[in-house]
């Protein structure tokens, strides 16, 4: 679930920004996503793992729609396709599905869902009742260290989580308590309406049926 | 000498009513409690100890086990108010654990007891798929956890596991609670906006204990009525026989309550306004008083500790025992009888008469191996002898009254029941007669024709619909319930019982898929058998490992082994899984070597798996409440025989005073109240159960005492003879014609019963008096020198 975590709150940082709220926000140089709106882009995933003689790399695309859910598309080295949405979180390897988990059977996914809505509208109270929020930079070139309040909190296993961005998020790395580290890099993002498609869109809709 | 001979008679007979009553108060003091749960009362059923272990196991860990669900639209209250009502149950001291039941450390202990023998462990998903060969796409699932966006994979897990077995085994554990959650060591189930966190607790009472009842069912109302005051909006249901049990002992109570006083104001009103003086009252009072407390001191020393249902069914002796004493009251109103000697001897025959028969009559239940009817049958006989001994021994001695002589209109009422048979049975009516015979067998017939049994166990006490509805919303809300039904696995070892257990297996994915069961959980799907765990090992080696590991190490870039790939030949043996109680539920499943439980969940249709099952060895559905219900019909019948073996063991004593013929003709009246009542009861659509078949065996025996005193009070003290059994009669039914009014089927039914066939007993009762005696009773001699 660490990862789960790590990589929702990658993806909610990426689409948080908002200018109306310059003065609360942490990374005031961000740009604003609002329903209807939809973020693209690359990503590069590297899990450095202890005793591995290299990080287990991905890369691929993702999209992230508010209020429908976001896709996770690895291409390398392997095709797997990572959907969450509000009903819960469905993953595909070659159209084969190898994991379903409804919300309902994870009241840990309704709460980051509080903070995914919290951080989609400027709100870090629900952050900051799990993290402590350190800034530093400007506006252009900010970055945010979150250490987790509860130090032994079985559940979120997180010793540190360190996001850099300027427009957008464009580093997350999160640090386990055994030193193990995931990093994402996000590349080529961009913000439009265009609404998602094809297999993006049937992603989308099959993770909403969950 | 022989004028002081009743008294001396009399003072022995205190100074043993002394020793009882001492006896009594003694245990009274030092605390007496009583079992209340019916599976104390009911036989030790002969045929199979094992199942009978196994039911008794299953069920009692069923019935200690309370759930409650708080619910609150906030998770940070809800889990607030679950932990509060946690700390206030366990205050009680009466609860064995309670809590979800998961916390870290436990999850830790899992995986260390796991981890070693990952090898021979395969998720039945994996087991399936490697048997199809289809090692490839269990590669790549594991691939896709360690790449992907979401995976339970960390390096030592990759390391070790690099196909991600033991994760998927862990997932497919079959946990019963299958709509809850772990949130933060919290099962939780949100739904709603609601979010609901379970209370899971064990009683370490009996739940039908009734200050453990109290105890547990007060601490809960105290903690939520708390709760609600200080965060509103807070909901808790709750499941467990113990809140059943103490509603159902509450409204029992409260029923009792008002039926004693109902039977005690109306027996006082009864015998004031009858005899016009208080003196009858006491004697009967203190009659029945010595009667009751010699039954329960001398069946206390018998058996130790009493079942609540001898009290009840015991002191059911009333309705016998207030036979003699009213009797002998009821000889006040013949003018002929002065002294209170005369009045005994006038009596003697006929109570010591009834007496016999009715011992005879309770002794027949001394046979039945039914430990509750061994217990009310000593109560009873125990309790009548006392009664007997205190009217024949004391009340001459404490009655000082004149005889009355405002009786005359009674009398004369009573003279016109015995009037209305002697015109039935005259020579001119006897087309009135062969019609009503008729009419009465037809009806009888008719009724005996459309009655039907029921015995099932459910329906013989009134469950709270409060509880029922908040019973069935917990078991939505966390899943399908755990069913009473289970399925029962015997084996000579161990390895035996989880190989007939996997053999199962198919089967019970059928019955899941046709919807006849929601779930099961077997010890086998925690603790695979050896074998079946060496066929997992191989399966991995040939379809995994062989053809992919490197190629999945390649991948993953994991550096070259430096320990052996198999990380333990030894099997994971249960005992090892049983040891410190690591894994939930799993104790709850096995009850001893070779002895297993599969518990079920959502069981529809226990006939479609009970025959799905016919041909599995060592496995079969055991229903308890089925098994009770149908000991509650074997035993029906049994105390239907009982009460025809009863009236055959009267007949004796019967015939060698009255002949053959006079017995016969004093057994009709009690014999066709006996017939006819569950006859009228089949017309009223009554169905028959236990407790009726109960009620009919104190039908005979007071049907006996009514027809005896007629047949003793002869032709000329017939009116005072009739008002005596009515004044009996009427007593009874205040005691227990007014239980049929009782929400419990049961008491109901009990009591019904009591009410139609000791009224057929009395209305027929004259018919006995056209049958002299043909011999002197000894007791006659005994009472005379006794005068």
């Amino acid at each position: 679930m660490t990862r789960l975590f790590a990589l929702i709150l990658a993806g909610l940082l990426t689409a948080t920004a908002l200018p109306t709220r310059a003065a609360e926000s942490p990374s005031s140089g961000m740009s604003t996503i609002v329903e209807g709106q939809v973020l693209r882009g690359r990503f590069v995933q590297e899990r450095f793992l202890k005793g591995f003689q290299a990080p287990l790399k991905s890369e691929g695309r993702f999209l992230l729609a508010p209020g429908r859910g976001l896709v996770w598309r690895a291409e390398t080295p392997f095709a797997v396709t990572t959907v969450m949405s509000p009903a819960g979180l469905l993953q595909e390897v070659r159209g084969a599905e190898t994991m379903r988990l409804p919300a309902g059977r994870l009241p840990f996914m309704s709460k980051l869902y509080t903070m995914l809505g919290g951080a989609l509208t400027g709100d870090w109270k629900a952050l900051e009742s799990a993290f402590a929020v350190t800034r530093e930079g400007d506006a252009k070139a900010w970055r945010l260290i979150l250490t987790p309040l509860k130090a032994e909190d079985p559940t979120t296993p997180i010793r540190e989580i360190r996001v850099k961005g300027g427009r957008f998020v464009e580093e997350v790395e999160v640090v386990k308590p055994d030193g193990d580290r995931d990093r994402l890099i996000f590349l080529d993002q961009s913000l439009s309406t265009e609404p998602p498609a094809g297999e993006d869109a049937q992603s989308l809709s099959a993770a909403g049926r969950l | 000498m022989k004028r002081n001979a009743p008294r001396i008679a009399a003072l022995v007979w205190l100074l043993v009513v002394a020793v009882a009553g001492v006896y009594l108060a003694g245990r009274v003091h030092a605390g007496l409690s009583f079992r209340t749960d019916l599976l104390a009362l009911l036989p030790r059923e002969e045929v199979d100890p094992v199942l009978q272990q196994a039911n008794e196991t299953v069920t009692r860990s069923l019935a200690r086990r309370v759930v409650a669900l708080v619910g609150h639209a906030g998770r940070d209250e809800a889990r607030a108010a679950a932990r509060r009502l946690t700390d206030d149950l366990s205050a009680t001291g009466l609860i064995e654990t309670a809590g979800g039941g998961f916390d870290g450390d436990r999850m830790k202990r899992i995986g260390t007891l796991y981890f070693p023998h990952r090898q021979g462990l395969l998720s039945p998903g994996d087991r399936a798929a490697l048997k199809a060969g289809q090692g490839e796409e269990v590669a790549i699932r594991a691939l896709s956890q360690a790449f992907g966006f979401v995976g339970l994979a960390d390096a030592g897990l990759l390391r070790t596991d690099p196909f991600l077995l033991l994760p998927s085994f862990f997932t497919s554990l079959p946990f019963p609670l299958s709509r809850l959650t772990l949130d933060e060591g919290m099962l939780t189930v949100v739904e709603g906006g609601t979010t609901w966190i379970l209370v899971n607790a064990v009683l370490r009472r009996d739940p039908f204990e009734l200050a453990a009842q109290d105890a547990v069912v007060g601490a809960f109302d105290r903690s939520v009525a708390a709760l609600r005051a200080q965060t509103p909006g807070v909901e808790v249901k709750r499941l467990g026989a113990v809140f059943f049990a103490h509603a159902g002992a509450s409204t029992g109570m409260r029923e009792a309550t008002i039926l004693t006083t109902l039977t005690i104001v109306g027996a006082v009103l009864m015998i004031v306004a009858v005899f016009r003086r208080v003196a009858p009252l006491l004697h009967n009072v203190l009659a029945l008083g010595v009667g009751l407390g010699f039954g329960m001191a001398g069946s206390l020393a018998l058996f130790g500790e009493l079942h609540v249902a001898t009290l009840l069914f015991g002191s059911s002796l009333i309705g016998v025992a207030v036979d003699y004493g009213l009797y002998y009251s009821g000889s006040l109103f013949d003018p002929a009888l002065r002294t209170p000697r005369e009045r005994l001897r006038s009596i003697m025959p006929g109570i010591t008469l009834g007496l016999v028969t009715a011992l005879s009559g309770y002794a027949s239940l001394m046979l039945a191996p039914m430990p509750g009817l061994r217990q009310i049958a000593a109560f009873s006989i125990l309790g009548l002898l006392a009664t007997y001994a205190t009217v024949v021994l004391w009340l001459p001695l404490l009655d000082r009254a004149q005889p009355a002589r405002h009786g005359r209109g009674m009398l004369w009422a009573a003279g016109r029941l015995g009037a209305f048979w002697d015109v039935v049975l005259g020579a001119q009516h006897r087309r009135t007669r062969v019609a009503l015979a008729a009419l009465v067998v037809a009806a009888g017939g008719t009724g005996l024709f459309l009655l039907r049994s029921d015995d099932d166990v459910r329906r013989m006490q009134s469950l709270s619909p409060g509880l029922v509805r908040q019973q069935e919303e917990v078991q939505r809300l966390i899943g399908a319930g755990t069913a009473s039904q289970f399925l029962l696995v015997q084996a000579p070892d161990t390895e035996t019982a989880l190989r007939r257990e996997e053999a199962v297996v198919a089967t019970l994915e059928r019955l899941k898929g046709e919807g006849a069961l929601a779930g099961y959980q077997m010890p086998a799907a925690f603790v695979p058998s050896a074998e079946r765990q060496r066929e997992n090992r191989a399966l991995v080696r040939d379809v995994l490992e062989q053809p992919l590991l490197e190629r999945q190490r390649a991948q993953l870039g994991l550096p070259a082994p430096t320990e052996p790939a198999v990380a333990s030949d030894a099997p994971l043996t249960l005992d090892a899984a049983l040891a410190g109680e690591t894994v939930p539920f799993l104790g709850e499943l096995v009850l001893a070597p070779g002895l297993h439980v599969v518990a079920l969940q959502g069981l529809t249709r226990p006939d479609a798996v009970r025959a799905a099952l016919a041909g599995a060895e060592g496995v079969r559905l055991v229903d308890p409440t089925a098994d009770f219900s149908a000991l509650l019909a074997k035993y029906r019948q049994r105390a239907l025989l009982l009460t025809g073996l009863a009236a055959l063991l009267m007949v004796p004593a019967l015939a060698w005073r009255y002949g053959w013929r006079g017995a016969a003709g004093i057994m009709g009246p009690p014999v066709a109240a006996v017939l006819l009542t569950p006859g009228l009861l089949g017309l009223a659509g009554q169905d028959f159960s236990f407790f009726h078949a109960m009620a009919l065996v104190l039908v005979l025996s007071i049907g006996m005492d009514y027809a005896v005193f007629c047949a003793e009070g002869g032709t000329a003290r017939r009116p005072i003879t009739i008002l005596s059994v009515f004044l009996a009669s009427l007593m009874t039914q205040l005691s227990f014609g007014l239980l049929s009014v009782s929400s419990a089927f049961a008491v109901h039914g009990f009591g019904l019963t009591m009410l139609v066939g000791i009224l057929l007993a009395f209305l027929m009762a004259p018919l006995a008096g056209r049958c002299g005696p043909r011999r002197a009773l000894r007791s006659d001699a005994n009472a005379s020198v006794l005068m």
